[in-house]
C-alpha cells in the first residue's frame, strides 16, 4: 500500500552495512524490489493478494448480483455456474457477498494496522531519541500493554465502545502498536549514534529534521516488514470477532459474518460451500500477506540476502 | 539467582498497578460506569433517580477518581471481585469454576504442540532445503495463516455431519450416560477436535522457532568438531546440537502458553465448551463487565507470570547469561 509512495520518497536513502555497486546507482527500494522479485512465492502471493483486492472493489459493480438481493426462487444451492460460491438461505448470491465483505474486511485490517504504525513509530521514536525518564515511561506502558492478552483487550473495548467500522479499527489498532514502538525505539537508539546523525547535528540541522530526515528513513524497513505481517494478525483478528458475533453486526457482511451465519447451516445441514468459501478468502489473504512479509524481511535485510 | 529473581519479582508489582489502572479506566468509561447493571434490561425492578444518587454514595462512586480506584484495587486483592450483573454471583466463583475446563483443554493441546512440533522441527533443520524441509515449511506456513474458527467449521462439517464420527458440541454425551472406560472415550472423543485446532496454530509457529534455532546451533563449531571426530548425526544432532537448540525452546513454550488460552476463546466457543474462554465472550455479549474484568485480570497475570517463567528457564539453562 504505503510502499508506492515510499519508493520515491526514499530514493537515495543512506542505508549503512548496504553493499553497493559501483557501476550503476542503486536505491533502497530498487535493491529490495529486486531480492523480492528472487521470493517466487512471495511474487505469486503479491499478486493473488492484488487480485483479491481487485475483486472486492470492483466485484460487486461488475457481478449481476446484489449482495442483499433475496431471491427465494434459488435459495441454499450449491455452487453451479451462475453462482459459483452457492447461494445462503434468503437466496443471496454468496460470490458477490464474499467481494462486498473482502472490502470491508480489508480496509478495517489496513486502517487498523496503518493506526498502530503511525501510534508505534511515534511512540517508538520518542523513546528512542529523546532517552532517559521519557524513554522510560513510554517504555514501561509499552510494558503493560504487552502483558494485556490481545484479543480480551479487543472485545472489552468492543463491548464498550459499540461495534461500528472505526471503533473495530480502534480496538484492533489499539492491541498492535507495541512491537513497532518497540522496533523503531531500538533502531533509533543505534541509529541516533551513527556517524552521519552526528555530522547533521554538527552543521546545526534541529532535532525534529534529524527524526524525520536522517532517523526514520532508516528505521523504516523494519516498520514495513512488521507492518505487512501485521495485516495477517489485524484481519484474524476482525474475523474472529465478527465470528463471535462482537465485531460487525447484520446485515453487513465481512468473512467474520458470513462464516458465523453460516455455522448453523454447515454443522446441522451439510451447507459446506457456506462455510468453505468465506473462509478460504481469509485463509488466502492471511498466506500470502505471511509469504510477502516473508520475502520482504529477506529482501530487506542484507544479512538474509541470497546473492 | 536469588537477588535476580527478587529484583524480577519487584519489577511485576509496577506492571501489575499498569494493568490494573487500564482495566480500572476502562471500566469507568463503560456506559452507564459500574452502576449500569441496575439500568440494565435484566435488572430486578428499575430504581428511581434518588436511590441511584443514593447508592452512588454507598458505593463511593461519588469519590475523587484516585480514591475510588484505590478501594477497587483493595478489594481485587483480597479476592472481592465484585458480583456478575447477570448471575449475582462473585466472580471469583464463576471464574474459578471454569478454569479446570479450560486447563484441561490447553492442558492436552500443549502437550500435543509439543509432541507433533519437536520431531517435525528437528527433522526440517536437518534436512535443510530438501523436500521434507519445504513439506514441514508449506504445513508451518498453512498452519500459521489458517483461521481457527474456519479450520473448526470445516473440521465439524467433515467428521460430524458427513462422516458422523465426532460429535460436534460439549464435552460430554448429554444423552446417554458413560461409565467408566466408555465416560473416557466419551471425552476423548469430545476433545478430538477442539485439541487439534489448538494444535494446529501452536504447532505450526514452534515449529518455525525450532528450525531456526537449530540451524544457528548447527552452523557452530562445535557440531562440526562432534562431526569431525566422528560422532554419529543421531549423537551430534540429537544429543550435542538439540541441547542447546532446546534453550530457546522452552523459552518459546513458556510464551505460547497465553497464546493457548487466547485461542480457546474461540475453539470454546465454537464447540460449545464451558470454559473460561467461553465465559469471556458469553459475558462480552451480556455486557456483564465485572466478569470481564475479572477474566482479563487473571489473564494479564497469566501473561506476566510466563514471560518471567521464559526469563528465568533460559537464564537457569544458558550459562552464557547467568550474570548476577
Amino acid at each position: 500500500m504505503s510502499a508506492t509512495v515510499d519508493l520515491t520518497a526514499l530514493a537515495g536513502a543512506q542505508t549503512p552495512g548496504l553493499e553497493r555497486s559501483l557501476d550503476k546507482p542503486r536505491t533502497l527500494w530498487g535493491d529490495t524490489w529486486q531480492q523480492f522479485r528472487k521470493h517466487t512465492l512471495a511474487v505469486i502471493c503479491l499478486v493473488m493478494l492484488l487480485l483479491i483486492t481487485l475483486g472486492s472493489i470492483f466485484g460487486p459493480i461488475m457481478l449481476p448480483y446484489d449482495p442483499e438481493q433475496i431471491d427465494f426462487e434459488s435459495k441454499s444451492q450449491a455452487p453451479s455456474l451462475s453462482h459459483p460460491m452457492g447461494t445462503d438461505e434468503l437466496g443471496r448470491d454468496q460470490l458477490v457477498r464474499v467481494l462486498d465483505g473482502g472490502r470491508i474486511s480489508l480496509a478495517v485490517a489496513a486502517i487498523s494496522v496503518v493506526m498502530a504504525m503511525t501510534l508505534g513509530t511515534l511512540v517508538g521514536s520518542t523513546a528512542g531519541y529523546l532517552g532517559g525518564a521519557v524513554d522510560n515511561v513510554l517504555m514501561r506502558i509499552v510494558d503493560v500493554f504487552y502483558s494485556m492478552p490481545g484479543l480480551f483487550v479487543v472485545i472489552l473495548l468492543l463491548t464498550v465502545l459499540g461495534p461500528g467500522f472505526w471503533t473495530i479499527a480502534i480496538a484492533i489498532g489499539v492491541l498492535r502498536w507495541m512491537g513497532t514502538a518497540r522496533l523503531v525505539r531500538a533502531s533509533f537508539l543505534s541509529l541516533k549514534e551513527a556517524e552521519f546523525v552526528e555530522a547533521a547535528r554538527t552543521i546545526g540541522v534541529r532535532g525534529p529534521i534529524i527524526v524525520t530526515r536522517h532517523l526514520l528513513p532508516n528505521a523504516l524497513s523494519p516498520i514495513i516488514v512488521a507492518a505487512t505481517l501485521g495485516m495477517a494478525g489485524a484481519i484474524l483478528t476482525e474475523s474472529a470477532l465478527s465470528f463471535l458475533g462482537l465485531g460487525f453486526q447484520p446485515p453487513q457482511a465481512t468473512w467474520g459474518r458470513l462464516l458465523e451465519e453460516a455455522s448453523n447451516v454447515v454443522i446441522n445441514k451439510g451447507h459446506w460451500w457456506r462455510g468453505l468459501f468465506p473462509g478460504l478468502m481469509i485463509f488466502l489473504v492471511v498466506l500470502s500477506v505471511n509469504f510477502i512479509g516473508d520475502g520482504l524481511r529477506d529482501a530487506v535485510d542484507p544479512r538474509r540476502r541470497q546473492r | 539467582m536469588t537477588g535476580y529473581l527478587v529484583r524480577r519479582l519487584l519489577q511485576l508489582i509496577p506492571l501489575l498497578v499498569g494493568i490494573s489502572i487500564l482495566v480500572f479506566l476502562m471500566l469507568q468509561m463503560t456506559p452507564g460506569g459500574p452502576l449500569a447493571s441496575s439500568e440494565a434490561p435484566g435488572a430486578t425492578g428499575r430504581i428511581t433517580a434518588e436511590e441511584l444518587e443514593r447508592m452512588r454514595n454507598r458505593y463511593g462512586l461519588n469519590d475523587p477518581l484516585h480514591v475510588q480506584y484505590l478501594n477497587w484495587a483493595k478489594d481485587l486483592f483480597r479476592g472481592d471481585w465484585g458480583t456478575s450483573f447477570n448471575t449475582g454471583r462473585p466472580v471469583f466463583d464463576m471464574i474459578m469454576e471454569r478454569i479446570p475446563t479450560t486447563l484441561l483443554l490447553t492442558g492436552i493441546a500443549f502437550t500435543a504442540t509439543i509432541l507433533v512440533a519437536i520431531p517435525i522441527g528437528l527433522i526440517a533443520a536437518v534436512k535443510q532445503y530438501t523436500q521434507l524441509d519445504y513439506i514441514a515449511t508449506a504445513i508451518a506456513f498453512i498452519g500459521i495463516s489458517v483461521p481457527s474458527f474456519w479450520l473448526s467449521l470445516m473440521l465439524l462439517y467433515l467428521f460430524s455431519f458427513e462422516l458422523g464420527w465426532l460429535p460436534s458440541v460439549g464435552l460430554e454425551d448429554l444423552r446417554t450416560e458413560h461409565h467408566g472406560f466408555s465416560a473416557f472415550v466419551d471425552r476423548v472423543r469430545h476433545l478430538i477436535l477442539p485439541v487439534a485446532v489448538l494444535t494446529m496454530a501452536s504447532a505450526a509457529s514452534l515449529t518455525r522457532y525450532l528450525r531456526s534455532a537449530m540451524l544457528d546451533v548447527l552452523s557452530q563449531d562445535y557440531v562440526r568438531t562432534a562431526r569431525a571426530k566422528g560422532l554419529s548425526e543421531t549423537v551430534t544432532v540429537g544429543i550435542h546440537a538439540f541441547k542447546n537448540g532446546s534453550i530457546t525452546i522452552v523459552t518459546i513454550l513458556a510464551l505460547e502458553i497465553p497464546d493457548l488460552f487466547i485461542g480457546a476463546v474461540i475453539v470454546e466457543s465454537i464447540f460449545a465448551i464451558s470454559g473460561m474462554g467461553r465465559l469471556f465472550v458469553e459475558s462480552a455479549n451480556l455486557r456483564d463487565y465485572p466478569v470481564l474484568m475479572g477474566i482479563l485480570m487473571i489473564s494479564s497475570t497469566l501473561v506476566i507470570v510466563c514471560n518471567l517463567l521464559a526469563d528465568l528457564i533460559y537464564r537457569m539453562l544458558d550459562p552464557r547469561i547467568r550474570l548476577g
